[in-house]
C-alpha cells in the first residue's frame, strides 16, 4: 500500500508525449505532482495520432487518444514542453537537474491560437503527390504492349474482382509485372495504384523485376525439406551463382522458392517453367540445367522425366 | 460434336481389357503421357484397338511408384512403367496373356511380386469414400462419372429433399470440416441458411497451402465432378445461387480438369439455370490464387476473391453472416464438399458407422517423407498412425529408425514414436499437441533434426505472415532467429524459456490462426524432443546430422574403395586421394553440401 499523504514533494519529468506518456502524466498530475511533459515533436499525441485503428481489436485510435490529449492540454499540473529535447540529466533519484533544449518555433506561442491561416497563406508548399486515376492511363505503352494488355483485359470482366486474374495473365505473359502496365491496370479497373502495388507485392507469384527465360522453382515444402530440398536449393545457388530470388546475368535462369507443389510423393521436387522434376539430387542438377542452357528443351524429352502437363 | 450413332457405337463397344493409366501430376511428371502414347501406338500396331481401351485416369495415390497402370478386368497392378518396356508388356500380357512380374509391385527385396491391386497392402487397407472413383474413370468425361452413380445424390437432394432435410442429414452424419479446424459442416450450413438476405454464396477452398498435403489437388484431378456435385447440393441447402472455387495457381492440371468438368456439367444441365428441371439455379466460377499461404484462411480468401489485399480480418462477423460482398457465405474445403454426395446417397446412418465417437467418416492423408510407399491414402477416422506408417506406408526406407510424424502443416506438431499407436481423429491429435490440419503426414526418421524442423516451419511462417499483426510478424521472426541460432550452435540455455514466452505472446495476440497456431511446431518439438535442443545448445552437436554448422563429413577408410565418384562430384574439389584408395575430405575447404554423401554407393561418407 502506498502511504497516503497530502504532502506531495518535487516534480516529475515525463519524456515523450505519446499515449503512454500522456497517461502517465495525467495519473501523476492527478496524484498531485507537478509534471513536465517533454515531447520532441511539435505536438503531443505521438504515433497513435497517425493511426486509424489499433490492434487487435480494431478500435478507433483517435477515440482512445483524443480525451487524453485534451486532458493533458488543460491540466494545471502539467507543463508541456513541446518541440523540445532533453539534453542532459544529472543527479540522483529525488534530486535531478535536467537541461531541456526548446527548439524555436519562430512564432509567439502565447499569442498563437492555432487558427491555421498562416499555413494556408505560406507561399512555399510541400505537395503530397497523389496520382489521379485519369493520369495513370496516360503513360504511353509500346504498341505491342498495348495490344497484349488490351487482349488480356478483353478476357476478363472489368471490375475489381478480376484484378488478380489480370495480374496473373500479365505475369504469365511477361514473367513479371512491368511498371507501366500496372498503371494501366489501375486505370482500366478504376482502382488506386496503391492497391495494385499492394497486391503485386503480396503474392509470391508476382515479381516487379524482370525474370529469366526459365524460372526454376525449388520446392520448400515439408516433405521436400526432410528429403533435402534445401540442399538442392543451395546447390542451384552455387551452380547458377545467384542467390534465391535472383536472375542470372544472361537472363536465362531465375531461382525461386515455392511452398509445396503438391507432388510431395516425389520429393525433393523442382520445376523449370512448366516442367516438373521429382527425386532430384545435387548430382542430377548439372544435367538438368544443361538441357535448358542448350535450348533443346522444346523437345521436352529427358531421361529423368520432363513433365508434359501441357498436353 | 460427334454424330449420334458414333456415340452410340462408342457406348456399345465392349472391350476385352481396360488399361487404366494414372495421369495425376506425380505420374505425369514421370512421363505418364509418353507411356500412354507409346501404349496406344503399340496397341494400334498390333490391331488391338477394338479390343483394348486405354484410359488416362486421375491420381491413383501410389505416387512413389509412378507411372502406374491397372489392367482390368484382371486387376493387375503395374508400376514404374517406361516407354521402353511397353512393347514387351503388350506382347506378353495382351497378346500372350501372361502378366509381367518384372513390372509388378515388390514389397521388399526378398519377397515375390504381388500381381493384384487388391492384395497390395497399400491399397487394401484403405477405405475409399472421397476417393471412391480414383483410378476408375477418366476425369475429363462426365459420362463416366454419371455411370458410376454420379449426380445421383444431386437428383435425390433436389427432387426428394427439402433444404432443411439436407442440412439435417449432413448434421446427423457428423461430417466435420476437412480444411483444418474440424467445424461441424451441417451446423455451418444451418447458420448460413438462417442468415438474413436473399443473395448468398458458397466457396470451395482449394488453396491447399499446407506443405506436404496434396489431397485437394488429387481429388480435383481425379474426380472433379464429386466436388461440383457436393457444392451444388450445398448451394441448394443454403440457398446460394453462386459458388466460387479458389484454387492454387501451382496446380495447373487440376485447374484444367476443373474447367472441363464445369463446362460439361453446364452442357448437361447440372450447373447453370434450372438444374435438372427443378427451377434451381446455381453456377460456379473459378479463381486462381497467386501463392500466398494466408489466402487459405477464410476471411483472407474472401478478401482475395474481392480483389482486396488478402489480410485476415477480425471475426465475428463470421463469413456465414457476412462474407463475399458482405453477403452470407459458406466456405468449405474440397474434401468436405466431396463427402457430401456420399452422405446424401448412402445416408447419414451408414456414414456414422465409420470413424470414432467424435470424428465420423474417413480422412484422406498424404503420407510422405521418409516412408517407403509415399502417396495418398484414405482411411476411416480412428486408424492408428502405426497402421498408416507401417502397414500402408510400408515402413521407413533403408532400415532407419522411425522418429516422428508431422501432422497439420505449419499449424501442427510432431508426434513422437511413443505415440505411434494414437488413433487419429480431431481430438486425439489435438491432445497430442498437434492438429489434423488438411491431412499431410510427413514421416521423419532418425536423420531428421527436430530443431531444424522447428526452424523450417518458423521460416515458412515468417515468410507467409501477412504482416497485419505485430506479434505474428515480429514474434515469429524473433522466434525464428532464436531457433536458427540454436541450429548454428549459438544457442543459450535461456533461449528455451524465451521461446516459450514468445510462443504464448504470439499465440494469444494474433488475429488469425496463422499466428495463433504458429508456435505449435516449436512447442511440440520442445515437448517431445527436448534432448535434441539440449544437444544443440550444450554439446553443440546435431544428433541427426543435419544442421550444417554443427556437423562435418568424413570418409570411412574401411568402406571407401576409391571409386572416385565423390572426388569428381565435389564442387569445391576438397576431396583428395588416389583412385582405388580411400579418399580424404579436407575439412578446411568443405562447404558441407553433402554431394559426396549423396553420391557414395557404399555408405562410406559419415556425418558427425
Ligand atoms: C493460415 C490458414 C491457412 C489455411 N489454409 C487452408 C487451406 O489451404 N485449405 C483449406 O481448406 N482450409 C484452410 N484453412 C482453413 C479455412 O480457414 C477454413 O477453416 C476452411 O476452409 C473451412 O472449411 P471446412 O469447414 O470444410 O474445413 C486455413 C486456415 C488458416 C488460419
Ligand atoms: S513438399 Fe515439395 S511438393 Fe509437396
Amino acid at each position: 500500500m502506498i502511504k497516503k499523504t497530502d504532502q506531495k514533494v518535487g516534480a516529475v519529468l515525463v519524456v515523450g508525449a505519446g499515449v503512454g506518456g500522456m497517461q502517465a502524466s495525467l495519473d501523476l498530475a492527478e496524484a498531485g505532482y507537478n509534471v513536465y511533459l517533454v515531447e520532441k515533436g511539435p505536438s503531443i499525441g505521438g504515433v497513435m495520432a497517425q493511426l486509424d485503428k489499433t490492434f487487435p481489436t480494431n478500435d478507433c485510435a483517435m477515440c482512445t487518444l483524443a480525451p487524453r490529449m485534451v486532458d493533458c492540454g488543460g491540466h494545471l499540473n502539467i507543463e508541456k514542453l513541446t518541440y523540445s529535447e532533453v539534453e542532459s540529466i544529472e543527479g540522483e533519484a529525488g534530486n535531478f537537474r535536467i537541461r531541456v533544449r526548446k527548439k524555436p518555433r519562430f512564432i509567439n506561442e502565447d499569442k498563437c491560437t492555432g487558427c491555421g491561416t498562416c499555413t494556408t497563406n505560406c507561399p512555399v508548399l510541400n505537395i503530397a503527390h497523389f496520382e489521379d486515376v485519369d493520369e495513370l492511363g496516360k503513360v504511353q505503352l509500346k504498341e505491342e504492349d498495348r495490344q497484349i494488355f488490351q487482349q488480356i483485359l478483353s478476357q476478363h470482366d472489368i471490375n475489381r474482382e478480376s484484378i488478380i486474374a489480370v495480374l496473373q495473365d500479365i505475369n504469365n505473359r511477361y514473367r513479371y509485372l512491368p511498371d507501366d502496365i500496372l498503371r494501366h491496370v489501375a486505370a482500366a479497373l478504376n482502382v488506386p495504384l496503391s492497391l495494385v502495388y499492394s497486391l503485386a507485392t503480396f503474392y509470391n507469384a508476382f515479381s516487379l523485376v524482370p525474370r529469366g527465360k526459365y524460372v526454376i522453382r525449388v520446392c520448400m515444402g515439408t516433405a521436400c525439406h526432410v528429403q533435402g530440398g534445401h540442399q538442392i536449393l543451395q546447390g542451384l545457388e552455387r551452380m547458377l551463382n545467384v542467390p534465391v530470388g535472383g536472375t542470372t546475368e544472361d537472363m536465362n535462369f531465375s531461382l525461386e522458392e515455392v511452398r509445396c507443389l503438391g507432388c510431395c510423393g516425389l520429393a525433393p521436387v523442382i520445376t523449370i517453367n512448366e516442367d516438373l522434376y521429382g527425386s532430384v539430387t545435387q548430382a542430377k542438377l548439372p544435367k538438368i540445367l544443361k538441357r535448358y542452357r542448350e535450348e533443346e528443351v522444346s523437345v521436352g524429352i529427358a531421361s529423368e522425366g520432363v513433365s508434359d502437363a501441357k498436353d | 460434336m460427334m454424330p449420334d450413332e458414333v456415340i452410340q457405337k462408342e457406348a456399345n463397344k465392349a472391350y476385352r481389357a481396360h488399361l487404366l493409366i494414372c495421369a495425376g501430376t506425380g505420374c505425369v511428371s514421370n512421363r505418364a503421357f509418353k507411356v500412354r502414347d507409346a501404349l496406344v501406338e503399340e496397341i494400334q500396331k498390333r490391331g488391338l484397338s477394338d479390343e483394348v481401351q486405354v484410359i488416362a485416369t486421375g491420381c491413383q495415390g501410389f505416387c512413389a511408384q509412378g507411372p502406374i497402370m491397372i489392367f482390368q478386368p484382371d486387376g493387375i497392378f503395374y508400376q514404374m512403367l517406361t516407354e521402353e518396356n511397353i512393347s514387351h508388356l503388350v506382347e506378353e500380357h495382351l497378346v500372350k496373356g501372361r502378366p509381367v512380374p518384372k513390372l509388378m509391385y515388390i514389397p521388399s527385396v526378398d519377397e515375390p511380386p504381388i500381381p493384384k491391386l487388391e492384395d497390395i497392402d497399400f491399397f487394401n487397407k484403405q477405405r475409399l469414400l472421397v476417393l471412391r472413383n480414383r483410378g476408375l474413370l477418366d476425369p475429363e468425361k462426365i459420362d463416366e462419372y454419371i455411370a458410376r452413380d454420379g449426380y445421383q445424390a444431386l437428383a435425390k437432394a433436389l427432387t426428394t429433399m427439402t433444404p432443411e432435410q439436407i442440412i439435417d442429414e449432413v448434421k446427423s452424419s457428423g461430417l466435420r470440416g476437412r480444411g483444418g479446424a474440424g467445424f461441424p459442416t451441417g451446423q455451418k450450413w444451418a447458420i448460413a441458411r438462417k442468415s438474413p438476405g436473399d443473395e448468398k454464396y458458397i466457396i470451395c477452398n482449394a488453396d491447399e497451402g499446407d506443405p506436404g498435403a496434396f489431397m485437394d489437388r488429387s481429388i480435383i484431378e481425379s474426380d472433379p465432378h464429386s466436388v461440383l456435385e457436393g457444392m451444388t447440393i450445398g448451394a441448394f441447402a443454403i440457398g446460394a445461387a453462386h459458388g466460387y472455387i479458389y484454387i492454387r495457381e501451382e496446380y495447373p492440371l487440376a485447374m484444367k480438369r476443373l474447367h472441363i468438368a464445369i463446362d460439361q456439367a453446364r452442357d448437361y444441365g447440372l450447373l447453370g439455370e434450372d438444374i435438372l428441371g427443378t427451377g434451381f439455379n446455381f453456377d460456379v466460377s473459378v479463381h486462381r490464387g497467386a501463392g500466398a499461404f494466408v489466402c487459405g484462411e477464410e476471411t483472407s480468401l474472401i478478401g482475395s476473391l474481392e480483389g482486396r489485399t488478402p489480410e485476415p480480418r477480425i471475426r465475428p462477423p463470421f463469413p456465414a453472416q457476412s462474407g463475399v460482398w458482405e453477403k452470407p457465405t459458406n466456405i468449405n474445403n474440397v474434401e468436405t464438399w466431396a463427402n457430401v454426395p456420399v452422405i446424401i446417397n448412402r445416408g447419414s446412418a451408414w456414414y456414422t458407422s465409420l470413424g470414432t465417437e467424435t470424428s465420423k467418416g474417413t480422412k484422406v492423408f498424404s503420407v510422405v517423407g521418409k516412408v517407403n510407399n509415399t502417396g495418398l491414402v484414405e482411411v476411416p477416422m480412428g486408424t492408428t498412425l502405426r497402421e498408416i506408417v507401417y502397414d500402408i506406408g510400408g515402413g521407413i526406407p533403408g532400415g532407419k529408425r522411425f522418429k516422428a510424424v508431422q501432422t497439420g502443416g505449419p499449424s501442427g506438431g510432431c508426434i513422437p514414436e511413443s505415440k505411434i499407436d494414437l488413433p487419429i481423429d480431431f481430438e486425439r491429435l489435438t491432445e497430442a499437441g498437434s492438429i489434423m490440419g488438411s491431412g499431410g503426414l510427413i514421416v521423419m526418421d532418425e536423420e531428421t533434426c527436430m530443431v531444424d524442423v522447428a526452424r523450417y516451419f518458423l521460416d515458412f511462417l515468417r515468410g507467409e505472415s501477412c504482416g497485419k499483426c505485430t506479434t505474428c510478424r515480429e514474434g515469429i521472426a524473433a522466434m525464428h532467429d532464436i531457433v536458427a541460432d540454436i541450429c548454428n550452435g549459438e544457442g543459450k540455455i535461456e533461449d528455451i524459456e524465451l521461446l516459450k514466452d514468445l510462443s504464448e505472446a504470439v499465440r494469444d495476440a494474433s488475429l488469425c490462426a496463422l499466428g495463433g497456431t504458429a508456435p505449435n511446431p516449436v512447442l511440440s518439438t520442445l515437448q517431445y524432443f527436448r534432448d535434441e535442443y539440449d544437444a544443440h545448445i550444450n554439446e553443440k552437436k546435431c544428433p541427426a546430422g543435419v544442421c550444417r554448422a554443427l556437423i562435418s563429413f568424413r570418409i570411412d577408410p574401411e568402406k571407401c574403395n576409391g571409386c572416385f565418384l565423390c572426388n569428381k562430384q565435389c564442387p569445391e574439389k576438397v576431396i583428395h586421394g588416389k583412385p582405388k584408395e580411400p579418399q580424404i575430405i579436407d575439412q578446411e575447404g568443405c562447404i558441407k553440401c553433402g554431394v559426396c554423401r549423396e553420391s557414395c554407393k557404399f555408405g562410406a561418407v559419415i556425418v558427425e
